[in-house]
């Protein structure tokens, strides 16, 4: 048997929106990736290869998961589009589909099921149909001759939503009180019921209360009291004397002292009450905050020199010309300057840029065009540090577009964009695919060689204009 | 940030009337404004239905209060907490220390029944 | 890089063989059922073993013009290096990706017949 797992992006939306840094597939459930528990069942129904299909990113869980070959099946990943329906995927896949007997789980769901069962036998002998299904997902059945669609009437294992943060923190909550046994959870189990990561440092006067579940690399400090009822992420320090009961603390969380999380989730320095899905992050770092993973630091310090240096340089280049030229346009009123707000690389706080237009007529702002006179004024924003010299057009930051940056990985407001560089049409949805394409492809240096390239390509779009 | 005076339930107490984000920034006018609303009454309501946001020097500042009314044996009752603010009094324990209502009236009336929340 | 083509009923399966990137993006561009006919094509990626932002561009340039003549290019048989380049870029919304040219081709004849 085979198996296609479909999981679309509109399904996991609400992980995005409120667990910020999380892939939604990776979403942990007592410390394990949901992927993993999907990927688990497919082993315990019999099946050797397993195909991921999403009209969302699958960038970060086929990292996490690979080729498969540590569950020993074979995965692999596949897109399909959001309005595809279940004849297109299968036929979109058919070549993976092909005499076997597949099985389909649809949806962003929770397969409930008990390690101990033996579901490959029991799979293969039922008929094509639907075997479990809930209001967010299924699990079906089939093969390439359909023919016969059968309901089977008793459901094997059953499927739990995970469609809001309060299902998700049931579901945890649930698993974590009775169903621990059911599934292979990370950690180290000495004991029923407390799973405990590697590298985990627990004071001796901290008190562990089972049910828990506890990642790896985290410090619980003096004093703490941990559970009953509580997922420790993995890379979490607790501080003196806190205590975190009927709660979940994500990964990279640091929880401060003498604090009191009782039935809350903990992500970074985002506090969120399941009921009712009310949040707040804090902005005392003594309180809560996010432990910053080190790895990306260096490649960016060169970059902002490299963008530094470069925007010097263009700087001293144009400032004469700059001098010369744009009193004049001024006067003729062909200068148009004005402000625009729009998000910063983090995309949470907004910077206010200078936006010129240039109107296109008469030899000297075709020059002005031509030299790109219009990006001098942002190119001191280069210097300051609050804008790269090659990257993203930046956002405006409009009430109706609160979120966008979020969707733009490795979104870096900069002078130029790449799309310029590579003459895609600015602006456009399409230009978001070349500077995503750079967001993981370019390096310093070629980033100068694209600047060049984005200034020629304004150059010649003017002389041949 | 200013007081008034309910005389409604015949007793006078302080009302006044939190707005807006009280951190780092204006916690500590709140601590220099407390020292004058002390002389005219012993008892407080802070009414934090526009409270949107408290940072833990905005806590600070609303506990310092609270030891100021104690101390000259009044008391400081805090009515509709944002949700939010809620979750940062629990997460301090500062919600221990207070008595919370619902809205300002029964606030105002838990002073003269005498029951506390 | 070389182009091939054949047909399996009636669909042109546009074949592009090596490196698709700035210097060979023309070619497609240059290509009289990718670029001029307004059939929908299957272009079987399977021995493209590159594709930069170029190449990139060109498909999705392609795409869009088919689109603007009620036609459609649909996509097979990527390998994993070509896939990943849609996936950090999100091109593959763009596109209906098949993993097999013979259904890729069935959908292109249903989709012309329907018109």
């Amino acid at each position: 048997m085979k198996t296609l797992l479909t999981i679309r992006e509109n399904s996991y939306a609400w992980v995005t929106s409120a667990l910020q840094g999380l892939a939604p597939l990776l979403l942990p459930i007592c410390n394990k990736p949901f992927v993993e528990f999907l990927v688990d069942f497919a082993v315990l129904a019999g099946s050797r290869e397993i195909r991921l299909l999403s009209d969302g990113p699958l960038q970060e869980v086929e990292q996490y998961c690979e080729d498969g070959s540590r569950w020993g099946v074979q995965m692999s990943y596949a897109h399909i589009k959001e309005s595809d329906d279940h004849q297109t995927i299968f036929e979109k896949n058919r070549r993976f589909c092909n005499d076997s007997k597949v099985m389909v789980i649809d949806g962003f769901v929770f397969v409930g099921y008990d390690k101990k069962n033996d579901y490959r036998d029991l799979f293969n002998s039922m008929p094509d149909g639907t075997v479990a299904s809930c209001t967010t997902g299924s699990i079906r059945l089939f093969t390439v001759s359909e023919s016969n669609m059968a309901n089977n009437d008793e459901t094997p294992v059953s499927l739990t939503p995970i469609d809001s943060v309060e299902s998700y923190y049931d579901l945890s909550m649930h698993i974590l009180r009775h169903e621990s046994s059911r599934y292979v959870l990370p950690g180290y189990g000495s004991e029923p019921d407390s799973y405990v990561g590697r590298n985990v440092t627990i004071s001796k006067s901290a008190e562990i209360i089972k049910p828990v579940s506890i990642g790896n690399n985290v410090q619980i400090l003096a004093g703490s009291v941990i559970g009953p009822d509580a997922v420790i992420g993995s890379n979490v320090i607790i501080d003196r004397k806190s205590r975190i009961t009927e709660s979940i603390v994500l990964d990279n969380t640091y929880i401060g002292e003498e604090l009191d999380v009782e039935h809350k989730m903990a992500n970074r320095n985002t506090l969120i009450s399941p009921q009712g899905a009310v949040s707040i992050a804090m902005e005392d770092p003594h309180l809560l905050t996010g432990i910053k993973d080190t790895a990306r630091g260096i490649g960016n310090l060169l970059r902002t020199i490299v963008h530094t240096l470069t925007a010097i340089v263009l700087i001293l280049l144009l400032v004469i010309p700059f001098i010369l030229i744009t009193p004049i346009l001024a006067v003729q009123g062909k200068w148009k300057s004005s402000r625009k707000t729009c998000y910063d690389h983090t995309c949470k706080g907004v910077i206010s840029l200078p936006d010129v237009s240039i109107e296109r007529s008469g030899p000297l702002s075709a020059i002005a065009f031509a030299l790109s006179l219009d990006r001098l004024p942002t190119l001191f924003r280069v210097v300051g540090g609050k804008l790269s010299l090659i990257g993203n057009a930046p956002i405006a930051a409009e009430e109706k577009n609160l979120s966008p940056p979020a969707a733009t990985p490795g979104y870096r407001p900069a002078v130029f964009s790449y799309a310029e560089a590579e003459n895609w049409p600015v602006g456009g949805s399409d230009a978001a695919i070349v500077e995503r394409f750079y967001a993981i492809h370019s390096n310093p240096l070629q980033d100068i060689g694209l600047t060049m390239k984005s200034l020629i390509n304004r150059f010649h779009d003017t002389t041949t204009a | 940030m200013t007081l008034h005076l309910d005389t409604s339930t015949g007793k006078t107490i302080g009302v006044a009337r939190i707005e807006g984000r009280l951190d780092a920034t204006n916690s500590g006018i709140l601590l220099q404004k407390f020292p004058e609303w002390l002389e005219q009454t012993n008892d407080f309501v802070f009414d934090c239905s526009a409270l949107s946001f408290i940072d833990s020097s905005g806590l600070g500042a609303i506990v310092g209060c609270l030891r100021k009314a104690l101390e000259k044996n009044g008391d400081l009752r805090l009515a509709c907490l944002d949700p939010k603010v809620s979750m940062v009094f629990e997460l301090t324990k500062a919600k221990q220390l207070f008595s919370i209502y619902h809205d300002c009236h029964e606030a105002l009336d838990s002073f003269n029944t005498g029951k506390q929340q | 890089m070389i182009i091939k083509e054949t047909k399996l009923d009636n669909i042109t399966i546009v074949a592009p063989v090596g490196t698709l990137d700035a210097s060979t993006a023309s070619l497609l561009n240059e290509n009289k059922v990718l670029s001029e006919t307004s059939a929908t094509v299957v272009l079987d990626l399977s021995q493209v073993d590159f594709l930069d932002s170029s190449g990139l561009g060109a498909l999705v340039g392609i795409a869009r013009k088919k689109r603007e003549k009620k036609a459609d290019m649909v996509l097979t048989s990527m390998n994993d290096n070509v896939r990943k380049v849609f996936e950090i870029t999100q091109a593959f919304q763009l596109f209906d990706v098949y993993d097999d040219a013979r259904s890729a081709a069935e959908h292109c004849r249903t989709k012309t017949a329907s018109q």
